[in-house]
Formats: structure tokens, sequence, C-alpha cells
């Protein structure tokens, strides 16, 4: 599977960037999405028929809530103010019945293909406790490919149709590319309507400039995924799967070893997806920026998986802490318990299912749901404490914004971080406890163990210059500096040694061959 | 605009209002001080603010506040 989705991906990016430009302008986009589709169909075969479905469902249910709104305001013309508010109400219902069926039945297939099988278990189980002789049979069946990335991009479309922010797009072709885009449904990042949708149809020209910068990008991202992420996999295997005869600092190792590896992959194949946008002249999003500087969890989260955080933010966090019950639980507790505590009431029970749902996206196991719950309760306590621990700093005349105040609040988040993902990357419930009961009570470290790990003294060396290096990078777009641009400010002898030098690198310190085992496109199960 | 000035003193003192123009993204105004306020810029407008519409342009200063209640109550 893993080897099938290197090789087309690679594949369909050479097609595209070789003979993108002899096509005709129009014909681009066409081309675009039935690469787009064949690669589809070849990761997923049939099951092509339920990205069909979503591209369809959505296109017609927008289209419909385009017409409720036309009709509703042919019918406004003229009425009295009472009048306008009958029509609107009875308009805003049809839309919204409209919603609520495109949603149920996109999220039918989510729930068919990712959590029946975990409801059926469960519910067995339950079954089983109850003494109750009868067990459901589990059904087994792979979900189609990036089924969790296309489903919330479709749906964001279908949220700004209906909350009135864009207009429904009569174009076909143009919603099916938005949403089967081939880079971006793997993993995202989730782009709004309004970020790619019009660029991916204009089909303009490869330039050289956006092809050389897009190659940039891209090999910047196969440093990271070479070099250190399918480095850094062998440990994390041996730990997670070792993890009974390791003490309590080598599972921490391995739980740090874990987040970087997902940040490196993730984030590298962010910047293949951005590069092949850029290529293509389409500004795909941002989905990370730097969120190991970050000071606290909830700022993590607007670091790291950006698009993610925002689809929360904008369709699950808003819509409940702003609905109608909880503006009058806000506006009736601030009177009681004050302007900081007032808000907070609806802004946790919005937050809760903003961290249910946000585990459950992950994944239908335990793990993801408890790892869900774990960032709910860290946020919620932050928020909790917030006030008392900035009234310390005002006592005490302390400055929060002092460097190494902030350098220790990212050490802190970024640890709180680490032991998030050590719950995420868990095999079970179980193993996550017995890891880090170990981590917080077990500090024996026996220096054999980390020779044990499957990685030899070279393989520390170069992910410790590697990380240093892409520290310092962190460092300069934290500060604005964009090395891309300062590069190619560069004599061009300069500037191409700098590329020789980072393909060569990758060639020669890349984790690949034998006793390497790459890591897939992780969140492509998702 | 005196009005919003009044509510958005109350719920968090010690900003200029009248002269910041980056209220959301210099992060002088969280999630939770915007729940607040839109709930009361609801109640003492008659207004209804749309999800959609909090995005931090809508925010960021008081006259682009103000820009964004007298939009909605022409809708």
């Amino acid at each position: 599977m893993l080897i099938f989705f290197t090789k087309f991906y690679n594949f369909f990016f050479l097609i595209i960037t070789f003979f993108y430009n002899l096509f005709p302008k129009k014909a681009r986009p066409i081309l675009l999405l039935l690469v787009s589709l064949v690669f589809f169909y070849l990761m997923s075969s049939k099951l092509i028929i339920c990205l069909f479905s979503t591209i369809t469902s959505i296109y017609l249910s927008t289209i419909l809530m385009g017409k409720l709104d036309e009709k509703k305001n042919e019918l406004l013309d003229g009425k009295s103010s009472e009048e306008k508010k009958q029509i609107k109400k009875i308009y805003n219902r049809k839309k919204k019945i409209v919603l609520i069926a495109c949603i149920l039945l996109n999220f039918s297939f989510l729930f068919l293909f990712k959590y029946l099988k975990f409801f059926t278990i469960n519910s067995n189980h339950l079954l089983n406790l109850l003494n109750i002789n009868y067990q459901f049979s589990v059904l087994k069946i792979i979900a189609p490919i990036g089924i969790s990335f296309y489903t919330l991009q479709a749906l964001s479309y279908l949220f700004d149709v209906y909350y009135g922010k864009i207009s429904a797009d009569k174009n076909y072709l143009r919603v099916a590319l938005f949403i089967s885009f081939f880079p971006q449904i793997v993993e995202g990042p989730m782009a709004r309507y309004s970020d790619t949708a019009e660029d991916l149809y204009k089909g303009n020209d490869i330039t050289y400039a956006n092809f050389t910068s897009g190659m940039q990008r891209i090999l910047w991202g196969l440093f990271k995924k070479m070099i250190i992420a399918d480095r850094l996999n062998i440990l994390v295997k041996m730990v997670f799967s070792g993890y009974a005869v390791y003490s309590g600092p080598i599972c921490f190792i391995g739980a740090l070893g874990y987040t970087i590896m997902l940040y490196m992959n993730f984030s590298s194949t962010m910047d293949i997806v951005i590069g092949i946008g850029e290529i293509l002249g389409v500004k795909i999003p941002e989905n990370f920026r730097q969120p190991f500087f970050s000071k606290s969890i909830s700022e993590f989260w607007t670091r790291w998986h950006i698009s993610l955080g925002l689809w929360f933010r904008d369709y699950i966090y808003y819509p409940i802490s702003l609905s109608k019950t909880m503006k009058k639980l806000t506006i009736n507790s601030r009177k009681i318990v004050g302007n900081y505590f007032g808000p907070l009431i609806s802004g946790t029970i919005a937050l809760f299912a903003v961290w249910s749902l946000n585990g459950l996206w992950h994944g239908a196991g335990w793990t993801f749901i408890m790892f869900g719950m774990y960032h709910f309760v860290m946020i919620f306590t932050g928020n909790l404490f917030e006030p008392l621990i900035r009234k310390t700093f005002v006592k005490f005349n302390l400055d929060r914004e002092n460097i190494y105040y902030r350098i220790f609040r990212s050490i802190k988040t970024s640890f709180l971080v680490i032991i998030g993902e050590l719950i995420f990357r868990a095999p079970s419930v179980k193993v996550a406890l017995v890891m880090l009961k170990k981590v917080f009570t077990d500090f024996n470290i026996k220096i054999s163990e980390m020779s044990s790990l499957g990685l030899d003294i070279l393989d520390y060396i170069i992910l410790f210059v590697a990380l240093v290096l892409v520290l310092i990078v962190g460092i300069l777009r934290e500060k604005n500096i964009s090395i891309r641009q300062e590069i190619g400010k560069m004599n061009i002898i300069v500037r191409w040694a700098i590329f020789y030098i980072m393909i060569f690198v990758i060639l020669i310190f890349g984790a690949y061959g034998i006793g390497y085992q790459p890591v897939g496109p992780m969140y492509a199960d998702f | 605009m005196n009005k919003i000035i009044e509510i958005l003193e109350e719920l968090k003192p010690g900003v200029d209002y009248k002269n910041t123009e980056n209220l959301i993204d210099g992060r002088y105004l969280d999630s939770l001080t915007i729940l607040s306020l839109v709930s009361e810029l609801e109640e003492e407008f008659d207004i209804e603010i749309p999800t959609v519409e909090i995005i931090p342009d809508n925010f960021n200063s008081v006259e682009k506040i103000n820009s964004l209640i007298e939009k909605l109550k022409e809708d």
C-alpha cells in the first residue's frame, strides 16, 4: 500500500509538471481532475463512488441553498418588516433542512467506514457484560483514502454557502476539483473554497519562478522526512512495541521521538503539497507555524494542523458557544461570576464538544478519545488558572514576556504535547497508562538502553544536526525571515551549491534502504 | 461608537480602544472575551451576529466593530 502510494504520487506529480503547460488553459483543470480521480481510483478502487457521492451531494445541496436564497430575496421585495421576518424564517428553515440532510449523508459514509467497526466491537463488549447472548458481526471495511480530510473540506464549503459567506458555485468541475485535488486529498491541508477553488480552476502556466520555488519547498520537505522522520521511525517502533522492558526515561524518549517524527512527517507532507500548489500557481494554506514555540496548549493548536483547528473553531466552537442558549448563559453568568468566568462556561461546553470530536476524528479508538479529553482538560485548566497566574505576575511585578519565562512556557507546552502524543501513539489505553506511569515514576535511566533502540551513534549525530537546522529555520521563520527568499538573492553559484548540497545530503544521509522503513502517510488513515 | 468602547472597557479594561487597530491580531481580545462581546453587542444593538462574521477583520478595531453593527442593522 505504502509503495503504491509513493509510486503513484510521484508518477502523477511528474505527469502534471511535464505536460501541464502543453495543455490548453481550459483543459488544465480537467487534466488535474482526471489525474486526481485516477489517483483516487488506484488507491481506493470502487470506493471512488463515495467521493462522487460527496461531491455530488455537496454540489446539489449548495445549488439548492443558492436557489432558496434567490427565491427568498425575490419574495422579500416590497414586504413589511413583519412579513420579511416570516419569509426569512421559512426559507432559513428550508436551507437548514438541506444542510442537515447533506451533513447526515456525508457523516453516514464516515461512520460506516471509520466508526462502525469500533461501535460494533464495543457494543459486543457491552452485550457480554450484560450477559446477553448476542453478538453483532464485525464488518471489515477499508476506508476510502483521505475520507476524513475530503469530507471535512467538502463540508466547509457547504457551511460557507449555508452561512452566506460565499455563493454556491454552479460549475460542477470546479467543485469536484476543489474536493478531490490529489495532493491535498491524502492528508490535507483542508483548504476553504475561497482559498483554492478559483486558482485550481484557472490553469495558470507553470512558470520558472513558481517551479523552482515549489521544488525548493518540496526539497525541504524531503529533507525533514527522509533524514529525520524515517530515521526516528525505528526508535519509535522499538520503544512502543517493547515498552514493557524499557525504563521511564526511555518511554519518554520514545514519546519525544514520536512527537518529532509526527511533526517532521506531517509537516514534510505539507511542504510537498504546498510546493506542488506553488508549482501550479495555487496558494494552499499553511498547516504548521512553528508549533513548538507555543506558550500554551491552546496556542499550540493554532500552530499545529492549523486547518483542522480552524475547521473546529469555525464550524463547531463558535456555532455552539454562540448559539442562542449559550449567549443567554454567557450574559447571565457574566453578571454572577464576572467578565472572565462568565463566558468560560459556554466556552468550556463548546471546547468539550470540539475535543470529543477532534479525538474521534483522529480515529475510532479509546486512545484517540483519551487524547481528545487530555487536551480538553489541559486547555480548560489553563483557562481556569489564567486570572490567578496573571494576578500573581502583577503582584510580584514580574514580566510575563520575559524571554526566559517564554522559553520555559514553550518547554512546558512541548512537554504536555509529548505526553498527549504518547497517548495518541500507544496501541491501547492500557499501554498508554503503563507508559505514563513509567514516565512519571520510574526515573532509572540505563545508558545501555539507548544503544538498544535500533539507532547507532551516527544516526544520533545526523538527527541532532538535522534538528538543529530545522530549529534555526524555525527561529528565522518566527522572525518573519523567508529563507527561500534569502537564498534566492544569493549569487547563482552559491544558490545552486546550496541546492546540490541539500540533494546530496538527502541522498547520503536519508534513512532508506536496508534496515530502514519509511514512515507512511500517517494521517492518511484518519 | 462610544457605546462599543463602553462595553469593551467593561469587558476588558486597560486597552486604548480608540486607537488600537489590531485588537484580535495583537491578542488584546481573546476568544472568551469575544464570546462576551458578541452577546453584549447583540443585546445592546438588537442584532444577530452570525458566526461567519466572527473573523479578526470585523473585530480588530472599534470602527470595524461599528461598521459590522451598521451592516447587520441594515439586513
